[in-house]
């Protein structure tokens, strides 16, 4: 069992290689990956989004597109096109940057709500459809999206009701002080993303991944993810909690999780850990909370003070 | 303790509204008990406050207390306010003589120096610990409600009346316990109040305190459900409706004497009541014959003779009429003889009746119709004999036979054969110094209390097979109630050709005032006593005293010019202020007190006639309980792995443990809320503990309950690190 941890650490060390100082959000990515989903990296540009997405890519030898999304963007630019060949006397499917392994939506409030929608809708079928036609796209396929949540001049903020097609959300944050150093003094003579090795095959990442569905959740373990949605069902400050496709998610990341730590089984720090990422995007807030300057994270934060973690076992009613 | 210090000015509230509710614990303790000189208790209480208060280092401190404790007992037992050789050296032999004492756990036989100093000891550790409430606990809740609950009870079960000692403890104990509160509060949001703020957090308790308690003393006082917690606590647990007739099973007075010993249970059957002005002992009867396990009357006696009522029943000197008194009897329970008070002339009743007396035994009784009848009540006229101390002790042996008044007395010098020589040895020994019959009976009395006797009603031996009841007492026991002491006494007498016979009735009893201001005494089954008469030349049937406990009846006029080293004085003072109440005598004897039953049986029988004892005594015990169950922590762990230790090694055996483990931990004061989970748990208790073991232990945990991996092979080596962790949460 101890393998896939160390396989998967392989990727992790390779990709801190290049984002120094990042291993959580790596970690956090490779989670998604596994657990096939996708991630929204909401974050101010110039952190290493982009470098993130593309060490991921190159460690795992995937094929990696990068969409950058304008407001003019059309969804057949995202998608593809069919194009006619005159030699075969027939119109042929020029598949777009969206079929790919691993590919970075960048910017992706600042396209219209139409070619997002047609992302967001690949991104959850796993396919392409122009046409009439349907296309599956190859697996691995990991989409990561990036916002800016700066600039609102001139962008489309995602439909909060279609966030929940991104398994987690995440904040990459500014380097610390000595590691910024540190990424100055490696990017001075090379470029370390050049020097990366792949270290995992897809293959061995779709055998990761089925080794995920593989990882045990107790019951008690399910009752408490259970406990925690239902939570920010009742909360007074949330308008809309979290679904049972939010729960799901959850689960799912965790077993990703408890994997990527060498576990064969999930335990209620893995919940406890992945649940604002997984849960604070799912959740809509009434406007008193944001009034009162409450964050969805904080909600979650305070929800996971108050729901008990099951200690042992007890019959399911 | 650095950032906790309190305002000075704050401790000095704190510590005289304590001081009032010490002074409350002094005042009934000093009224019940006739100790006087509570100003001493209470400027020591208030010396050790100011010490603490002024921050005095305890070198300094501890000296000057002690000091001062030495000087109150000078003071007190001296009466001199400074201090002077001879009476600092005899302060010093006393407590020096006493250490033994204490040693040898012979607690009735401790002086009053010794026992002031154990009560000073005892406020010494109080204020230590309300100190400690005070300053680190900041909580005086319990003592509070202790003080409550002993004032209450004092004022219920005791003479003592706390109306308002209750009032002022409510003041000031809910003063103290509020403004502890609001400094507790203070310090746990670290927030140091200023004067301003204080105020404003004290000044609505001190409104709520004195205006609830304003309200509550102008309220009409509600009457009591109980008229008296007592016979109702009786009727409910005898479940009958009357208090005090609820059973007799057995007679108080015991006239069979023919065996004696064995431990006895209380009764508080009331027997009857007397007006009298002073404390007299009620005498019933006199026996003769000593068998060597109990007495006998055996001499053939001569016809009881026949008096009318009112008539005199003996020539009585009448010249000091200060000494004549009259004694009022209601009886209660039935006795077949009449009690009466020493000097008896007369006594009257209904007319109807005809007394008869036995000469020999002093028995009376009254006959009507022929038949005995029991008189419901009836009066004495008597003198209290007072005997002159110099002319008692030019009374000697020679006067037996040369006074020509002395009657025949051989039947008071009989003893039986088989009586060990031992016992005529020690009386030999103990009168032969005294040329005075008087001073020899005196030195035989005086013995007991000084050569580590002890009185004691329950660890009495019976003797057995050619066992002497006095024999056994005097050399082997030494514990025991009246009948040994008398006996023995008795004994010893006639052993050195004292004629002595056993008196029988009751001691005086206790007396309360009645509404007439006349003073009641009421003498109940516990009061059944048994003591000494010897025959003195001259001065005929004197009662004697060798009960540890028990004072003389007989007024002696000290007459002489008494030197320092007559023993005489100080033992008659020390024995005026006896413990403050001591249960009587042997009545209803249990036969074969060897055994485990009879035990319980008087246990039994004297819950049933002290209920409220008996509910004390379950109060205490689930105190005693709840203390052990409070304290858990220490003890729970230990048992825990000598349990574990036998189980078979497995995941449910761990599973066990672990769970232990966390409460033990709990316990220990690590917290874990409902939120926390096992590893961030674990990884609190390993900072403090250092080291990795519960996170090892989590894991194991983890992985079986989460993981479902309960097959393992290492449960022995998780044993040890489970018993080192559990043994280290012990604290």
């Amino acid at each position: 069992m101890t393998t896939h941890a160390q396989v998967i650490d392989k990727v992790l060390t390779n990709i801190e290689k290049v984002m120094i100082g990042k291993r959580d959000i790596a970690e956090l990515s490779v989670t998604a990956l596994l657990a096939g989903g996708h991630v929204l990296l909401e974050d101010v540009p110039g952190v290493g989004k982009t470098m993130m997405v593309k060490a991921l890519a190159k460690s795992i030898g995937a094929t990696f597109k990068r969409i950058q999304f304008t407001p003019d963007l059309l969804p057949s630019d995202v998608l593809g096109v069919s194009i006619y060949n005159p030699r075969e006397m027939e119109f042929e499917f020029r598949p777009g940057p969206i079929v790919g392994n691993i590919v970075l939506a960048d910017e992706i409030n600042r396209t219209s709500p139409k070619t997002q929608a047609a992302l967001l809708e690949s991104m959850e079928e796993s396919s392409v459809t122009v046409d009439g036609e349907t296309i599956r796209i190859p697996q691995p396929f990991f989409v990561m999206a990036t916002q800016n949540p700066i600039e609102y001049e001139g962008t489309y903020p995602l439909p909060e009701a279609q966030l929940d097609r991104f398994l987690f959300k995440l904040k990459m944050g500014y380097p610390k002080r000595l590691e910024e150093v540190q990424v100055l003094a490696r990017a001075e003579k090379t470029v370390p993303i050049d020097q990366l090795e792949t270290v995992l095959t897809i293959s061995e990442l779709t055998e990761l991944q089925h080794a995920v569905k593989e990882v045990n959740v107790d019951d008690t373990i399910k009752t408490y993810i259970v406990d925690c949605a239902s939570e920010t069902r009742n909360n007074p400050y949330v308008y809309l909690g979290v679904s049972p496709r939010g729960s799901l998610a959850l689960m799912k990341s965790c077993q990703a999780f408890a994997l990527i730590k060498g576990r064969t089984y999930v335990t209620p720090d893995d919940v406890k850990y992945l649940a604002p990422y997984v849960f604070g995007h799912r959740i809509i807030l009434k406007s008193e909370a944001k009034y009162e300057g409450i964050t969805a994270n904080e909600i979650v934060e305070r929800i996971l003070t108050r729901v008990s973690v099951p200690i042992e076992r007890v019959k399911m009613k | 303790m650095k950032e906790g210090k309190t305002d000075i000015r704050f401790l000095i509230l704190m510590y005289a509204l304590a001081f009032v509710l010490l002074w409350e614990w002094l005042l009934p303790v000093i009224e019940l008990t006739d100790t006087e000189y509570i100003g001493v208790f209470l400027w020591f209480i208030g010396l050790s406050f100011l010490f603490r208060l002024t921050g005095m280092k305890w070198w300094l401190s501890v000296p000057l207390k002690i000091i001062y404790l030495f000087w109150s007992l000078h003071f007190v037992f001296y009466h001199a306010a400074f201090l002077t050789k001879d009476s600092v050296g005899h302060l010093v032999r006393d407590l020096i003589s006493n250490f033994a004492i204490v040693g040898a756990g012979d607690w009735q036989n401790i002086t009053n120096p010794m026992r002031t100093v154990l009560f000073f000891i005892l406020l010494w550790m109080t204020i230590y610990l309300i100190r400690h409430w005070i300053e680190v606990r900041k909580s005086i809740l319990l003592f509070y409600a202790m003080t409550v609950i002993f004032i209450s009870v004092l004022d219920t079960f005791s003479s003592y009346v706390a109306e308002a000692a209750i009032f002022r403890i409510m003041v000031t104990g809910l003063l103290l316990v509020g403004l502890l509160t609001i400094s507790r509060l203070s310090e746990k949001h670290s927030e140091r109040l200023n004067t301003g703020m204080f105020a404003t957090f004290s000044v609505p308790l001190l409104f709520a305190v004195i205006v609830s308690s304003t309200f509550a003393s102008f309220m009409p006082e509600k009457g009591p459900v109980w008229a008296d917690p007592i016979p109702f606590l009786k009727s409910a647990v005898l479940g009958e409706g009357s208090g005090t007739g609820g059973v007799v099973s057995k007679s108080g007075y015991d006239f069979d004497d023919s065996r004696l010993g064995g431990a006895f249970s209380k009764d508080n059957t009331l027997i009857f009541t007397a007006t009298v002005p002073r404390k007299q002992y009620w005498k019933i009867e006199t026996k003769n014959t000593y068998t060597s396990k109990g007495w006998e009357q055996r001499i053939d006696e001569n016809p009881p003779v026949t008096y009318v009522p009112g008539a005199i029943l003996e020539e009585v000197d009448y010249s000091d009429t200060a000494n004549n008194l009259h004694a009022e009897i209601n009886m209660r329970e039935r006795l077949p003889y009449l009690v009466y008070p020493y000097g008896t002339s007369t006594i009257h009743a209904r007319t109807d009746v005809l007394l008869k007396k036995q000469e020999e035994t002093g028995q009376l009784w009254a006959m009507k119709d022929g038949e005995s009848f029991d008189l419901d009540s009836f009066s004495v006229d008597f003198t209290e004999q007072s005997y002159s101390l110099k002319e008692l002790r030019e009374v000697t042996m020679e006067d037996y036979h040369s006074d020509p008044d002395v009657p025949e007395l051989s039947e008071y010098l009989q003893l039986p054969e088989q009586l060990p020589d031992r016992v005529r040895e020690l009386a030999m020994d103990i009168t032969s110094k005294e040329e005075s019959i008087y001073e020899k009976a005196k030195s035989i009395e005086r013995y007991f209390s000084r050569s580590g006797f002890s009185y004691d009603q329950q660890n009495v031996a019976i003797p057995r097979g050619n066992e002497d009841y006095v024999d056994q007492f005097l050399f082997d026991t030494k514990r025991g109630y009246c009948d040994n002491f008398s006996t023995s006494m008795v004994v010893m007498l006639r052993s050195v050709d004292i004629p002595a016979r056993w008196a029988k009735g009751f001691a005086p009893g206790e007396g309360k005032a009645n509404s007439n201001g006349k003073v009641e005494y009421k003498i109940t089954n516990n009061e059944a006593h048994s003591w000494v008469e010897v025959y003195i030349p001259g001065f005929g049937w004197m009662p004697f005293e060798p009960t540890i406990g028990f004072s003389n009846p007989v007024g002696i006029q000290y007459d002489l010019e008494m030197d320092i080293s007559d023993p005489e004085t100080p033992n008659m003072e020390e024995r005026e202020r006896p413990e403050p109440k001591k249960d009587e005598t042997p009545v209803a004897k249990v036969k074969d007190g060897g055994g485990f039953g009879p035990f319980l049986k008087s246990v039994g029988d004297f819950l049933q006639k002290h209920a409220w004892i008996g509910i004390l005594g379950i109060a205490l015990l689930l105190f005693a309980v709840w203390l052990v169950y409070r304290n858990r922590g220490k003890w729970v762990p230990k048992l825990l792995i000598k349990s574990h230790r036998k189980r078979k090694p497995d995941w449910i055996r761990f599973t066990k443990q672990y769970k232990s483990l966390l409460k033990q931990l709990e316990r220990f004061g690590i917290l874990r809320t409902d939120s926390m989970t096992l590893s961030e748990y674990a990884k609190s208790v390993d900072t403090y503990f250092g080291g990795r073991q519960m996170g090892k232990l989590t894991e194991v945990y983890e992985q079986g309950l989460y993981g479902g991996y309960t097959n393992r092979q290492d449960w022995a080596s998780l044993q040890e690190i489970w018993e080192d962790l559990i043994i280290r949460a012990t604290g």
